[in-house]
């Protein structure tokens, strides 16, 4: 059963989408980061979900289309129904207020036989629910369990040791599951080499001190500069676009025709196509700091940040390179969806 | 629900207050030189039998509104309601041209339908009040029920709020806006819109929200009074935030207090990396808008649906409005 589509039009059914497989524990979360990342449920409301019965697969059109497997507590390399090496990813949720032994266990089968039949895959741990505990003891038992992992692997075989574990502290009730599901995307892009790059660029260009390409929906970012990302920085961002989100149907007129993205009828003369965009600044004074957005493809936003002065005073130069990103992030999509799509 | 509206903190730490003590008095300068002096009255019953004792005269005295919050689902609804008669028997000796407003608070507890429980507590509580006018809303601090109840309360208390309507409604012409709501800078409550006076209309009921854990209180008595001399019962019935408006837009009638509710967070958002929120502008498909600074007090929020008009022409004219309003601030409140 496939559910839970971004709006956009069902893409050719022969796309070939990028699988992550979302394994853990019965009630280690693994629903609730579903959940609350592509279905924008509020972390609250996770409560009341029912436990997974079956698999089930959902689909998600971002730069790259994904198909994320939720899976029971239950499920085994035999009930999955699917050879490991189909994955690109595979995300194992791990409660930190459980006992280890059980996920940890389960956890090694699943990234050995994977490991075995492609060395390449992607090997996440989320340490799920660390809002619960304070900040010293969250980390002492973070520690413990790679520690514990690493030496059960070592144990296993020392063939193990180059496996590239990578391990994340999560929690729903705040914006370390999108942290750390999008540097899990991260590695599933294979032009991220090139975003980055065009990042730099723009960044280099319209004097901003830090960029992300986000997708808008789930308030992921595919790509950032090379500039080190801040947490709290990460975390405006989030929020800022949750708030534009919200914002964006809350003045809905029913009688005003959303004029700027109906295409353009046959027989007027063609407009260039209206990209939203919003600003918003940071304190009173130019020396301040301006958070701009600005929609680059219909999912995704390229969010900056800069002084207000020079986004007061270049502002012409600034739309100029967003064009110019855009038209890069568009070519770079088209190569993208060509190759899956089987076109080129 | 008193730090939520009036400081910036957000719904989620509000498990972390203690209780109130005897009555914690805040000033909170709301427009100009109007002074909102709140008095925050613990709920526990020593307290409350205190305030209907020995300290009668200085509670009720001098009272402009009285909020009185009850826990929707209350484990004992009949003391509760003791406490409220003997509450609006000393309001009525002392201060008896207060307004009264009752919020059923924690709504978001609620499983069933509740449109229908707010509907049976509002006959209840309208039927103890007796002779006495009283406004019922249904509140939670989870959503935005809570600032559509303290706009409306706050309105009561603004001197002029027709006034400031009707410059409202003349700039937004100038703005080719459908709409211009002005708020209050730390609140972020409505404190008048450019929509033509309308009628009460009758007030929906909440949103249906979901909610965790909840944390037994008694219901807490918070009592108003402020130095404005005007009478606020003159003002009631003019011009109603959150009454239906835009005319031919149509446009969701929770705006105003879901605006409220989503500047706040971004506010707070702003706050815990040090930064402090300014000014927005956006340029989405459904509508244009520009939220800025208007006086010392107060925040504007202009909406276009007209496509052809850019933020940099609204903002040039909230600059050009800004004298205007802040003179006219400084007149309506009597300075
Ligand atoms: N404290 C806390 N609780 C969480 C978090 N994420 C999920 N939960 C809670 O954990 C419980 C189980 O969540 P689910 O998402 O259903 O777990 P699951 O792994 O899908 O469970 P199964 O489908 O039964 O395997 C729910 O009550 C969630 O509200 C978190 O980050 N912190
Ligand atoms: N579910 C729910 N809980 C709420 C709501 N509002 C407040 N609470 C919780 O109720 C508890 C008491 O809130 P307070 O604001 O301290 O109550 P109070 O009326 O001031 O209490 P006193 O000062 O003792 O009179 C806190 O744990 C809040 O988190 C609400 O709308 N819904
Ligand atoms: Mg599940
Ligand atoms: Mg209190």
């Amino acid at each position: 059963m496939a559910s839970s589509s971004n709006g956009t039009k069902s893409p050719p059914t022969q796309v070939q989408r990028t699988k992550v497989l979302l394994l853990g524990q019965r009630r280690s979360g693994k629903t609730s980061i579903q959940q609350v990342l592509f279905n924008d449920v509020p972390p609250k409301q996770t409560f009341y979900l029912e436990p997974t019965a079956r698999i089930v697969k959902h689909v998600y059109d971002t730069v790259i289309p994904l198909e994320i497997w939720d899976c029971p507590g239950t499920t085994t390399i035999d009930t999955l129904g699917a050879p490991l090496a189909e994955f690109s990813s595979i995300i194992f949720v791990i409660d930190i207020q459980d006992s280890y032994q059980q996920p940890v266990a389960r956890m090694l089968d699943f990234f050995i036989a994977a490991y075995q039949e492609s060395p390449d895959i992607s090997l996440e741990v989320f340490v799920h629910k660390a809002e619960a505990f304070t900040e010293d003891y969250k980390l002492e038992n973070f520690r413990h369990i790679q520690q514990r992992v690493i030496d059960e692997l070592l144990d296993i075989s020392s063939d193990y040791e180059q496996m590239p574990l990578n391990f994340y502290l999560t929690s729903v009730y705040d914006h370390s599951t999108h942290e750390a599901f999008s540097r899990v995307l991260h590695k599933l892009i294979d032009s991220l080499p090139y975003l980055e790059d065009m990042l730099n660029v723009f960044c280099a260009n319209s004097q901003a001190s830090k960029a992300f390409l986000f997708d808008v929906k789930s308030r992921l970012y595919v790509a950032t500069d090379a500039s080190p990302v801040d947490a709290g920085t990460h975390n405006l961002c989030c929020d800022y676009l949750k708030t534009l989100n919200a914002f964006g149907p809350l003045y809905k007129s029913s009688s005003a025709s959303p004029l700027r993205l109906t295409a353009s009828s046959p027989s007027s003369p063609p407009k260039p196509t209206f990209y939203p965009s919003a600003a918003v600044t940071l304190a009173p004074s130019t020396q301040g700091t301006t958070l701009t957005y600005h929609l680059i493809t219909p999912q995704l936003a390229l969010l900056t940040l800069m002084q207000t002065a020079v986004f007061e005073d270049r502002r012409g130069l600034l739309e100029y390179n967003v064009v110019f990103f855009r038209e890069g992030v568009q070519e770079i999509s088209q190569v993208e969806t060509d190759a899956r799509t089987g076109t080129s | 629900m008193r730090s939520l509206i009036f400081s910036n903190n957000p719904a989620s730490l509000t498990s972390r207050l203690g209780a109130t003590i005897d009555v914690e008095q805040n000033h909170v300068r709301f427009l100009g030189d109007l002074i909102l002096n709140l008095w925050d009255c613990g709920g526990q019953d020593s307290f409350m039998d205190s305030y209907l004792s020995t300290q009668r005269s200085t509670i009720f005295q001098h009272v402009g509104v009285l909020i009185y919050v009850f826990e929707v689902e209350s484990r004992d609804m009949s003391k509760d309601l003791s406490y409220y008669r003997d509450c609006i028997d000393s309001l009525r000796k002392f201060s008896p041209t207060a307004n009264v407003f009752l919020l059923v608070h924690k709504m978001d507890l609620v499983a069933g339908d509740k449109g229908a429980q707010l509907e049976k507590k509002r006959r209840e509580l309208q039927h103890e009040s007796g002779e006495v006018g009283v406004t019922v809303f249904g509140t939670s601090i989870y959503d935005e029920s809570l600032y559509k109840a303290w706009s409306r309360i706050v309105h009561t208390i603004i001197p002029n709020a027709t006034i400031l309507s009707k410059h409202l409604t003349t700039f937004a012409e100038a703005c080719s806006a459908t709409e211009v709501i002005l708020f209050e800078r730390t609140t972020f409550l409505v404190i008048a819109t450019s929509n033509p006076v309308q009628a009460e209309s009758p007030f929906p009921p909440p949103r249906a929200i979901t909610s965790g854990s909840s944390t037994p209180t008694a219901s807490t008595a918070l009592a108003t009074s402020n130095g404005i001399s005007s009478p606020p019962s003159s003002l009631s019935g003019t011009v109603i935030p959150g009454a239906e408006g835009g005319d031919a837009h149509k446009l969701n009638a929770t705006r105003y207090e879901r605006t409220s509710e989503l500047v706040k967070a971004l506010k707070h958002s702003c706050s815990r990396v040090r930064e402090e929120f300014y000014a927005l502008e956006m340029e989405l498909p459904e509508f244009t808008a520009v939220l800025d600074e208007m006086t010392k007090n107060t925040y504007v929020l202009i909406i276009v649906h007209d496509p052809t008009i850019e933020t940099a022409a609204l903002k040039i004219n909230i600059r050009l409005a800004r004298q205007k309003f802040e003179e006219l601030q400084s007149d309506s409140v009597g300075s």
